[in-house]
């Protein structure tokens, strides 16, 4: 048998060597597999994409702000430009260079490619909001013309991804709408958040962890330079200007005015309390949203909080007659109106209890 | 061009256009306002004769049963009673039908088999082989699945289980689970092929497949004999008398709370590697209570569960059965295939803490955990040569007298180590056959299946080894 004290350091040394492998998203394995990924086409594409973002803004590229942006020193950034002209996707036009149509619609394919695979994570996966961009463009190189199609259909023919960039169609066309910056809304007018800017990703999280989404309803208390105070989703929220430039709304439409009541959360109920739902949080997607729906928490619905369980998470309310218990993280995404206890009390009257 | 009828393309035209105005959330707004509308013409429609919402009786029970102080003891209690109605219960049958089909049936089988001039090799296959493991794993596991699955099912009737759920549900959300794992994983200490069938109750795609993948490490039915056994064996005879009963019974108990730890130990790894990226839904329904209809649940669980899955495993034991004779009864140069795999897994198993034996013994008993300990002392017997025990090669068989079967394993090179580390492998080994194609069924999927299957006993080498190792190592220093 062999001497124990050998074989223990053999499997650390196993040990060791796998977790220097495989550790997720760090492990030598991984980052092979990522680096082998990002071969010429990606960064082909890449650069593709950075230009057409560029004369979206109107803004020159150069090749400075392409090395920039793709990670990679300005001789090869060079190359690539070259690379690209030669396929036609590019025109020189004495120091500046803008895309042929050929060029766009490529360019526009991956961004199709981008948003679509976005729109995916976040209505059929699980994955975090934090992690949508980063896997889009991953899989944006991936994906073919076929593949987006199927996807595409799969999703009912999303117009818009989660963060509110329209989706460019098969054909290249795309459409982008008005939008005013959280900053340019006047005091005290309903809007709604019609976009959130995924990039740079701090500026991302910080608006992800103020639980801010595409769709819900703003209502600004007080603009200034220094800072913008304003009502969302039952709170109140802070952003410096910095931050808040990345929010973009649009005046409430019509048929979202009943939505605009301060609520509160769900989760604000004590136990033997009662609230009438005014809606679900855009946070709430795809399958757990319809789950929800299903359970009959609908605008107007009554919820009754009915007791916690003995370590406070989940409740069980009472809804439509039936008991179901919630976890917080799901209650908190459900707004409701308190129902007073002197109405509860006269409806009590009525039916004779 | 006719101005009046619109042609197609302008129709397609005029749609693009209008789709970019109407804006991504509209599917999401036009089936709220589907189901809203449906709910307010319902309310509108339906009287209900009592609109006290909820009996006040419901409602004391669930403060009392979800209640801090007494929501723990009582769930304890309740499931201690279920588990030890169903031990106490199962001993007497289980002893019967052994005696029956083991002890009195198989030796007629075979006599009968021999007058009728079947070949003695076909004699064997069919009676030492197919016949026995069969009946060794009906009397093993109906009589505690007969008991176990209708009280369970009971308590599920009567709405008390949704409760369970909703008490421990914190515990299973810091996870990555679903409170109703704590149900399917109580139901795998019955039987995990059960187990995996009752994650059905869990809606929510990513938690049902954490349930799933982590019943295995739910003890089931099939190994508690080993455990209990293995303990009695080794670790009672280390104390008095008086205490080995108290001190085999905490070691068994220590392993399965172990396994406990180890399913929320894989469920928080598991939804936070693997299925990560899974749609996961919670919701939980607490049904009004309502007095069980005590025959028609007896009825059910003994047809959907009971019997169905003893099926299951007996179309997995016959075959198990036939292997498990024919690699004792064929030899190459008077070694039979047995001996050879034995020989050549030694190395590895007594690397493990284990030895040949008991891993040929896990390979050729994936059918059935029940059959384990029988196949582990009829191979011990080929290996060590005692002709004074057992039935012959291939005939697996167990013996009452706990000296017999103590000196057969210390013949067989066992120590201390050996028999903890079969109490850990136990637990941490590949689920049986039934249990890997319920998975598949369930899941649908090979790679989950394959999954489930690997990991555990991937677990169970590595903590065996190291468990080898470290008591190697104290020894040699002590």
């Amino acid at each position: 048998m062999p001497n124990p004290l050998i074989s223990l350091l053999v499997a650390a040394a196993i040990t060791l060597l796998a977790v220097w492998l495989f550790r997720p998203e760090r492990g030598l394995f991984w980052r092979w597999q990522q680096a082998r990924q990002l071969n010429g086409r990606t960064l082909r594409e890449d650069a593709l994409k950075h230009i057409h973002q560029c004369e979206i803004h109107n803004r020159l590229p150069s090749v400075n702000s392409l090395a920039g942006a793709l990670g990679i020193n300005n001789n090869t950034a060079v190359e690539y430009l070259a690379n690209l002209e030669e396929h036609q996707l590019l025109e020189f036009s004495g120091e500046n260079f803008h895309l042929t149509p050929t060029g766009r619609d490529y360019a526009l394919q991956i961004i199709r490619a981008h948003r679509l695979w976005e729109r995916y994570l976040a209505d059929a996966t699980g994955f975090d909001e934090a992690e949508w961009h980063g896997q889009a463009d991953l899989y944006e190189h991936q994906l073919s013309p076929a593949d987006l199609n199927n996807l595409s259909m799969r999703l009912g023919n999303p117009t818009h991804d989660p963060h509110g960039d329209p989706i460019p169609t098969a054909s290249g066309e795309i459409v982008y709408q008005e939008r005013i910056p959280l900053a340019g809304i006047g005091v005290d007018k309903p809007a709604r958040i019609v976009h959130i800017e995924d990039e740079p990703e701090a500026v991302y999280a910080q608006l992800v962890a103020e639980g801010l989404h595409v769709g819900m309803i703003v209502r600004v208390l007080e603009s200034s330079s220094h800072r913008i105070r304003f009502w969302c989703g039952g709170d109140e929220h802070t952003l410096a200007p910095l931050i808040a430039a990345n929010v973009s709304l649009e005046p409430l439409p019509e048929e979202l005015q009943e939505q605009d009541q301060p609520g509160e959360r769900l989760t604000n109920l004590a136990p033997g309390e009662a609230g009438q739902v005014i809606g679900i949080m855009p946070r709430i997607r795809g399958a757990e949203r319809r789950r929800l729906m299903d359970l009959g928490i609908l605008p107007g619905t009554i919820i009754h909080n009915e007791m916690n369980s003995p370590s406070g998470d989940p409740t069980a309310y009472r809804v439509r007659g039936a008991l179901i218990a919630l976890r917080a993280m799901q209650a908190e995404q459900i707004r409701v109106a308190r129902v007073h206890e002197s109405e509860e009390l006269a409806s009590d009257v009525f039916t004779g209890n | 061009m006719n101005t009046q009828t619109p042609s197609p393309e302008d129709i397609l035209n005029t749609a693009q256009s209008l789709r970019w105005e109407v804006g991504s959330d509209f599917h999401e707004h036009l089936m709220e306002s589907m189901y809203t509308d449906a709910a307010r013409i319902a309310d509108r429609a339906v009287t209900r004769p009592d609109e006290k919402p909820r009996f006040d009786l419901d409602r004391t029970i669930d403060r009392l049963v979800t209640s801090r102080a007494f929501g723990f003891p009582l769930m304890l209690a309740l499931l201690t009673l279920v588990f030890w109605l169903t031990i106490a219960g199962a001993n007497v049958p289980s002893r019967w039908l052994s005696w029956l089909l083991l002890d009195t049936l198989q030796p007629i089988l075979k006599g009968f088999g021999a007058t009728i001039g079947l070949p003695w090799w076909i004699n064997g296959l069919l009676f030492d082989g197919m016949y026995l493991a069969t009946a060794w794993v009906i009397s093993v596991m109906l009589p505690p699945m007969a008991i176990f699955f209708p009280l369970f099912t009971l308590l599920e009737d009567y709405g008390y289980l949704p409760r369970v759920a909703f008490n421990l549900d914190n515990m299973f959300r810091k996870v990555g689970a679903h409170g109703k794992q704590a149900l399917s994983m109580t139901m795998g200490f019955g039987c995990n092929a059960a187990g995996v069938v009752a994650t059905r109750v869990i809606d929510s795609p990513r938690e049902r497949l954490i349930a799933i993948i982590t019943n295995n490490f739910a003890l089931c039915n099939g190994r508690w004999p080993t455990q209990i056994l293995i303990a009695t064996l080794f670790i009672g005879g280390l104390v008095p008398a008086q205490l080995a009963g108290l001190l085999s019974a905490m070691s068994v108990v220590v392993i399965a709370v172990l396994g406990v730890l180890f399913s929320f130990l894989v469920s928080w790894s598991l939804s936070r590697t693997v299925l990560r990226g899974e749609v996961s839904t919670f919701s939980l329904e607490l049904p009004p209570y309502r007095p069980p209809r005590i025959w028609q649940t007896i009825y059910t669980s003994v047809i959907d569960r009971t019997l169905i899955v003893l099926w299951r495993a007996v179309t997995f034991a016959l075959p198990a059965g036939a292997i498990i004779w024919l690699s004792a009864n064929i030899t190459f140069g008077g070694v039979s295939i047995a001996e050879y795999l034995i020989n050549f897994l030694n190395p590895a198993g007594l690397l493990l803490g284990l030895n040949g034996v008991i891993l040929v013994a896990y390979i050729v008993a994936i059918p059935a955990n029940e059959i384990v300990i029988p196949t582990v002392l009829m191979l011990t017997v080929l290996v060590t040569g005692t002709s004074s025990m057992g039935a012959g090669a291939g005939v697996m068989f167990e013996t009452q007298s706990k000296v017999e079967m103590i000196t057969l394993l210390h013949a067989g090179g066992w120590t201390l180590l050996t028999a903890i580390n079969l109490m850990l492998f136990s637990l941490l080994h590949n689920p049986c056959s039934t249990t890997i194609y319920t998975i598949y069924k369930e899941t649908r999927s090979l790679k989950w299946t394959l999954i489930s299957t690997l990991l555990p006993v991937v677990m169970g080498f590595v903590v065996t080894f190291f468990v080898a190792q470290v008591w190697r190592l104290v020894a040699g220093i002590l």
